[in-house]
């Protein structure tokens, strides 16, 4: 418990001080609207020239779109500790401080950094979400509001983890390792469209290494109405949990890999 | 010249120091590459469009290869500017604007021949509808090299342009997001300009950012038939000329009035 007000109190304090600079704050954030912005505009200028993929409408695939955002961008705002500082820390062996400190090495990276510019992006995600609602014509109930929430919780554990592995690699390379890029950004990519676009491989790796498919997709398309692979309901309200456990997972390992961690000194 | 041109050859040397850093990248590219093909495909198979699917695929892996020759930015100079030490690039007999712009054209051009041969070798294993499909003709090949270049040298002129502001800004984030985002979709990173809207086709072909990739590729696709390849080349060769003088007289005005930072 004192260690999540602690956090609370760190993430105050940050987001205070980046608002200390309010013109640069707004042009970063609107910068940051634009972008994803664009993103969504690839996404309805796709949909204009082909109209659905697969089994997926127009709206369906705003939602999809909007969960992505929505669920990615509130990872990068609040864990920017992981997502973003951690690598440097390492590199310039400033990850030593928080070593003498009687706190986790976790909690105290993750109480480093925040980034509320990803507010626009995650407003971008919200309207995407909201439109593709609409236009899908979900009949909202309290089950369905608990499943997408719990979703977007799970989700944000799941990209948390998945960042995790790029700092455990990091602890033992000091340099950042642009390859575990894949699975995060990559991940973002291809999974703000549902993942029966592509193929077997691409599939599985989304579904058994990065399953963005269990905690994003399955119900997401139980909430529309089209259930993938004949699952039953309580299914998808089980799969999301995936991501909390691949993060038990990663965190377990960056335990192990802390032990390895040597100072790069100064 | 001379001077400009060993500019150019030091940093050209310097950009591929970091082979290991380069081989991430190009796997993260290709990866990006894959999952982009797979989309296109699955949004193909339910509507086919006119133009023929290999053509998108080609437009990808060239997107993809040449990736670094859009977003890559001289951090080195942005810290001179916030720092002071610009002051030691002033002492030089040389013109600043010609001094950065060979740095860049060295970085971009190297960045992205570096990364681009391994990843168009491995996109022209790939099996049909997945890779690369050889260019139209060999005219074409010719054309869209020729092309490149002159996009290389308009994205540098584009790259002076942020640098200058950033002289008078001395943050470069504001601007430089700004612009890299244009870049982003304009220049058919986030989705091919192939795949915008027909009716939008006459106007974002025309901004300075399809000059870059876009033109090229289509040349190399055969979009652009070889007929009209004069009048390609021309519209590139005059938005350079055009972003170039833009950018030498930002340069010389913000130049004059740069107030030198540090203590």
């Amino acid at each position: 418990m004192n260690t999540i007000r602690l956090y609370c109190k760190s993430m105050a304090m940050l987001i205070r001080s980046q608002l200390q600079y309010p013109a640069s704050f707004l042009l970063q954030t609107l910068a940051q609207l634009i972008m994803e912005g664009g993103e969504l505009l690839a996404v309805i200028l796709l949909v204009r020239r082909f109209d659905h993929l697969n089994q997926w409408t127009p709206g369906n695939l705003y939602f999809f779109f909007g969960l992505m955002s929505v669920s990615f961008y509130l990872t990068e705002c609040f864990g920017r500790g992981i997502t973003g500082a951690f690598p440097s820390m390492v590199r310039t062996g400033q990850l030593d401080t928080l070593l003498v400190r009687p706190r986790g090495v976790l909690t105290q990276a993750l109480c480093t950094a925040a980034d509320p510019r990803r507010i626009a992006c995650i407003a971008v995600g919200l309207v995407s979400l909201f439109r593709g609602s609409v236009l899908s014509g979900i009949s909202w109930s309290v089950p369905l509001l608990l499943l997408l929430a719990e979703s977007i919780f799970c989700s944000f554990w799941l990209i948390l983890g998945l960042f995790l592995i790029e700092a455990i690699l990091c602890i033992y390379s000091v340099k950042s390792v642009e390859l575990a890029n894949t699975l995060t950004y990559g991940g973002r990519s291809a999974c703000q469209y549902p993942v029966d676009t592509y193929p077997r491989p691409l599939r599985v790796l989304f579904t058994v290494a990065a399953p963005f498919a269990l905690v994003m997709h399955i119900p997401a398309a139980f909430i529309l109405g089209k259930p993938v692979w004949n699952l039953p309901a309580w299914a998808a309200y089980v799969t999301p949990l995936a991501g909390i456990v691949l993060f038990a997972v990663m965190y377990l390992l960056f335990q192990a890999a802390m032990r390895h961690y040597r100072s790069t000194g100064s | 010249m001379k001077a400009y041109y060993a500019v150019f050859r030091l940093r050209r040397r310097m950009e591929t120091q970091y082979r290991a850093a380069a081989v991430g990248g190009i796997v993260c590219q290709i990866f990006f590459g894959l999952v982009l093909i797979a989309l296109y495909r699955a949004l193909y198979e339910g509507r086919p469009q006119s133009m023929p699917f290999s053509s998108i695929s080609t437009y990808v892996w060239l997107q993809q290869a040449f990736f670094r020759m859009l977003l890559a930015s001289d951090a080195e100079l942005m810290d001179k500017v916030r720092t002071g030490g610009i002051a030691y690039d002033l002492c030089r007999p040389v013109s600043l604007y010609g001094f950065y712009y060979a740095r860049i054209l060295a970085q971009k051009l190297m960045g992205s021949l570096l990364r681009a041969a391994p990843m168009l070798l491995f996109s022209a294993l790939l099996p049909a509808g997945w890779g690369i499909a050889p260019p139209s003709s060999p005219a074409a090949l010719l054309c869209s090299a020729g092309a490149w270049l002159i996009g290389l040298c308009c994205v540098s002129a584009l790259e002076n342009i942020t640098m200058a502001c950033t002289m008078r800004t001395l943050d470069p984030r504001g601007m430089q997001a700004m612009m890299n985002l244009l870049m982003m979709i304009l220049a058919g990173n986030v989705l091919p300009l192939t795949l915008f809207p027909d009716s939008w086709q006459p106007v974002i072909t025309a901004l300075p950012y399809a000059q870059l990739l876009d033109a090229p590729i289509r040349l190399y696709t055969g979009e652009y038939a070889l007929s009209r390849a004069g009048w390609i080349v021309l519209r590139q060769a005059g938005w350079t000329a055009v972003l170039t003088a833009l950018g030498y007289v930002l340069w010389k005005r913000h130049q004059k009035r740069l107030v030198l930072q540090g203590g």
